[in-house]
């Protein structure tokens, strides 16, 4: 099994990157700073153990966290490098096979990190020595859902990148799918609730994919689980996550076929407009804007930095922001007639809040991957060189790929403004509130952009630059999110509030009521936060953009 | 369309990194319309003198203009005066070669109306106008080195700059290349070009300068300094009968000063290198006559660019 030479290529190659190590030290460095900010201090004997409870539920929490941010990058962007970088097609031509292959690529990262997890061994170790945590009940439990995760994130990653046709889209797609797992799996049962029949047994179903209760199965936190309906622990997650697993698995190394991964290179293909050939009714209803139809010189108003950013990015041709858009507008409309219209029980509240992280959650998805591919994409592909033999201004070049990416948040943003509209007209005394949600969002937006960027002129590749601005994010705006779900327990609620200040959409869930925020004020010293670090990461970003345009 | 005024001039140009000597007091002019040949092996400092030309790197001491526009002092209207290809396409995803083209013409600052005129004749230049809807990625290496070449041309630059243009291209497309090259230089272009391709190289341009190390060790017109770094030339003697091998070689040496004469039986030749002058040479061809052998041929071996690399090469280590 380990004689496999892809296992050991990728292990030793990672194993050689100063990435590990760094990856290495932050493990050790977070969960040892854990155990030590809740190690006891005073005297007293405490009886009942639930001193070793409170230092262990955090740092269970945190190593998940890293392992959904930490494990990802590998796999997601392991396979497509390899079919664009040609190596693939050598390794299907030489007599390994594709579940060698496969495998080979799933242990490595799996070994990896099982590495990197046990960084965090001193730290279980000084909890085991508290008292009131057991090896078999508690660590070991830890250990392997930390290592279910791996391997389910890493079968994810696999899929995916074996299906994108490049690093940073992989990255994106791998992020958004470990998301859903991880997090929105709980929505329907969490925000839905009250389901029955085979409703509710799906919905059961879709939240033991969520590592989440198994961690507060383990972590004795049960009651907090439950009171959000959410009835699946331990079992439930290692068979769901061993399903999704295997069956990812199975279509990956089928899929890792010659045959099947000899696609042609698109040559693109112009919709001709003569007489007799103009195009079918369906295909003008499908693409309003025809994304085949030759397109016109860049008009002298508009920044033809901005212009290309849109024009090169698949997902930023405008035919794709219009179905975007669309789809935000029609999901917004539907939560908000379903509140109107629907059970009495169901107020304005409790819609507002997947609304509210319906967006935080497009946000993180496109954000970073467009922020973060600004700047690094352009050195990557050697169009930073041409720029600069160019002489557009470094100011403009910068204006241009920012306000890329910010027209299109805003237009995600303001697509589910009908929504708050109907949310406001139901409930007049409402609008101040929805005023202060679209603040909270606009400044969350600004973080998201300006970080990312920022991070993108660090970086010389796509892919390191995408995986960095994701970590980075979801810390910010996840890892608070679920600092907030272990509140009372081990977290007071102080420091969950003074934590949820960096996070605006946290602040957009408080002005609206939503279920577990109406105790926090945060608005407006998030807004004073969020733009502050904004400020401070744009400011960043165009020192990078002027220094990187200078001569060398 | 006077050659021999100077476009492209630098005066000791020199680049340290540190401790590290990238570009040792180079100096060179090529006139308008000449293709100057820039050979050296990697990390010679050819890529560090483009870059300092297209105002992309600051020398540490020294001066380079381009058309009197001081490259590293008034580095904005530099990028005006100079086309740069570099080594590396620089591509985007799902951009089409019209595009692609178009977006260059606008950060150049041409205004749309002009910019649709000048892509027409630039992909009409470089023959790129049938492949004007296809996506850059997808093109192949010799089609985007045109679509390369297509871009540079956009502003109308005096001087163009091509980081090794022909490496990677298939034999056609290095001749369409070579074609295309002399078609510029033709128009009052003036061409700066880099590759390690040396026969292909000698073919177009008229000036060569060879750096080794940072430092120029030969500049000048291509046939003046074939003469100075080859000073020996190659002469070949085919005889219609081989057993007049032995005897021809013998009369040859005889006749020649320091004359080493390498004998090849299967083709009934006779080859050496000398320093001898044409007179000297027409006297021992004269001798083999007189000497009874039936000489079918008697020529000189011409050189390459080739030789002359090799031979800067030799001296350097």
């Amino acid at each position: 099994m380990f004689n496999n030479p892809i296992l050991r290529r990728e292990l030793l190659g990672r194993l050689r990157s100063w990435k590990t190590f760094a990856a290495l030290i932050a493990v050790a460095l977070i969960s040892g700073g854990l155990v030590l900010l809740r190690w006891p201090t005073d005297a007293t004997l405490d009886v009942v153990s639930q001193g070793a409870m409170l230092v262990f539920r955090p740092l269970a929490f945190a190593l998940a966290l890293a392992v959904m941010m930490l494990v990802p990058p590998f796999p997601a962007t392991s396979l497509v490098t390899e079919r664009r970088n040609g190596t693939l097609a050598l390794l299907l031509n030489s007599p390994t096979t594709p579940l060698q292959i496969y495998w080979g690529k799933l242990t490595s990262n799996v070994c990896l990190a099982l590495i990197l997890i046990s960084a965090s061994l001193p730290a279980m170790a000084a909890c085991l020595a508290m008292g009131g945590i057991s090896l078999g009940d508690h660590i070991l439990p830890l250990i392997l859902v930390l290592f279910i995760m791996a391997v389910q994130y890493t079968a994810v990653g696999l899929w995916v990148s074996l299906r994108s046709s490049s690093s940073d889209t992989s990255l994106r797609m791998t992020y958004a799918a470990v998301l859903a797992l991880a997090v929105l799996s709980i929505g329907p049962l969490v925000w839905i609730g009250n389901l029955s029949g085979a409703a509710a047994w799906v919905a059961q179903w879709l939240t033991a994919l969520s590592p989440i209760s198994a961690l507060q199965h383990i972590s004795a936190a049960q009651a907090a689980t439950a009171s959000l309906g959410i009835g699946t622990g331990f079992v439930e997650f290692v068979i769901a996550s061993s399903v999704v697993t295997l069956g990812l698995a199975v279509i990956t190394v089928r899929q890792l076929d010659p045959l099947q991964l000899d696609r042609p290179r698109p040559t693109g293909k112009v919709v001709s407009r003569a007489a007799g050939n103009s195009p079918s009714l369906l295909r003008r209803l499908n693409y309003l804007v025809d994304p085949q139809q030759r397109k016109a010189s860049i008009p002298w108003w508009l920044n033809p930095v901005m212009v290309k950013e849109f024009r090169t990015r698949k997902f930023g041709r405008l035919h794709w922001l219009l179905r975007l858009v669309a789809l935000c507008a029609i999901i917004s409309l539907m939560l908000t007639v379903l509140a109107a219209t629907g059970t009495v029980s169901w107020g304005v509240e409790k819609i507002a809040g997947p609304l509210v992280l319906m967006q935080l959650a497009l946000m993180l998805l496109v954000g970073p991957s467009l922020g973060a591919t600004l700047i690094s994409a352009e050195v990557e592909s050697g169009g930073w060189e041409l720029l600069r033999a160019t002489p557009f201004p470094a100011i403009r070049i910068l204006s241009g790929k920012l306000m890329s990416v910010v027209w299109t948040m805003l237009l995600v943003l303001l697509a589910t403004l009908p929504g708050y509209a109907v949310m406001s007209t139901i409930q007049p005394a409402m609008s101040g509130q929805v005023g202060n949600v679209i603040i909270s969002l606009l400044v969350a937006v600004a973080m998201v952009v300006a970080i990312s960027g920022c991070v993108s002129s660090f970086c010389k590749t796509t892919a390191v630059a995408t995986a960095t601005s994701y970590g980075v994010l979801l810390s910010l705006f996840v890892g608070t999110l679920l600092v907030w779900l272990a509140r009372g327990k081990p977290f007071g609620p102080l420091f969950v509030e003074r934590l949820l200040r960096i996070n605006p959409a946290a602040a957009a869930l408080s002005e609206m009521n939503t279920p577990g925020f109406e105790q926090y004020n945060l608005a407006p010293v998030s807004w004073w936060v969020g733009g502050g670090i904004a400020v401070g990461c744009l400011i960043v970003l165009s020192v990078r953009t002027w220094l990187m345009t200078r001569p060398d | 369309m006077n050659t021999d005024e100077p476009v492209l001039k630098t005066e000791n140009l020199t680049k340290r990194y540190g401790q590290f000597c990238a570009l040792d007091d180079l100096s060179i002019h090529v006139g308008r319309g000449q293709i100057l040949g820039f050979i050296g092996p990697n990390g010679a400092g050819k890529t560090t003198t483009i870059k300092i030309l297209v105002g992309l790197s600051r020398p540490t001491s020294g001066n380079a203009w381009i058309a009197g526009v001081n490259c590293s002092k008034q580095a904005s209207q530099i990028k005006h005066l100079v086309g740069y290809m570099p080594d590396r396409f620089g591509s985007y995803d799902n951009m089409r070669v019209h595009e692609y083209l178009d977006f260059f013409g606008a950060v150049f600052g041409i205004s749309a109306k002009a910019r649709r005129k000048r892509i027409a004749e630039v992909m009409e230049t470089t023959n790129t106008t049938y492949m004007q809807d296809k996506f850059v990625e997808s093109l192949s290496h010799g089609m985007q080195q045109r679509v390369g070449i297509a871009r540079t041309l956009l502003h109308d630059p005096q001087v163009l700059i091509l980081d090794e243009p022909a490496n990677g291209l298939d034999p056609r497309a290095r001749i369409e290349m070579r074609e295309l090259l002399l078609r510029l230089a033709s128009e009052g272009k003036t061409l700066i070009v880099t590759s390690h391709i040396l026969p292909e190289l000698a073919r177009i341009c008229d000036t060569v300068a060879i750096i080794t190390g940072g430092k120029l060790q030969a500049f000048g017109k291509l046939d003046a300094v074939m003469r100075d770094l080859c000073p020996t030339r190659s002469y070949e003697v085919q005889l219609v009968r081989d057993d007049q091998l032995d005897s021809a070689s013998s009369l040859l040496q005889a006749g020649l000063k320091d004359a080493v004469v390498t004998i090849s039986r299967p083709e009934r030749t006779l080859r050496f290198p000398t320093a001898d002058s044409e007179a000297e040479l027409a006297g021992a061809l004269q001798q083999l006559i007189q000497g009874g052998i039936e000489v079918a041929q008697f020529r000189e071996v011409a050189g390459d660019l080739e030789d002359a690399f090799l031979s800067v090469a030799a001296r350097d280590k």
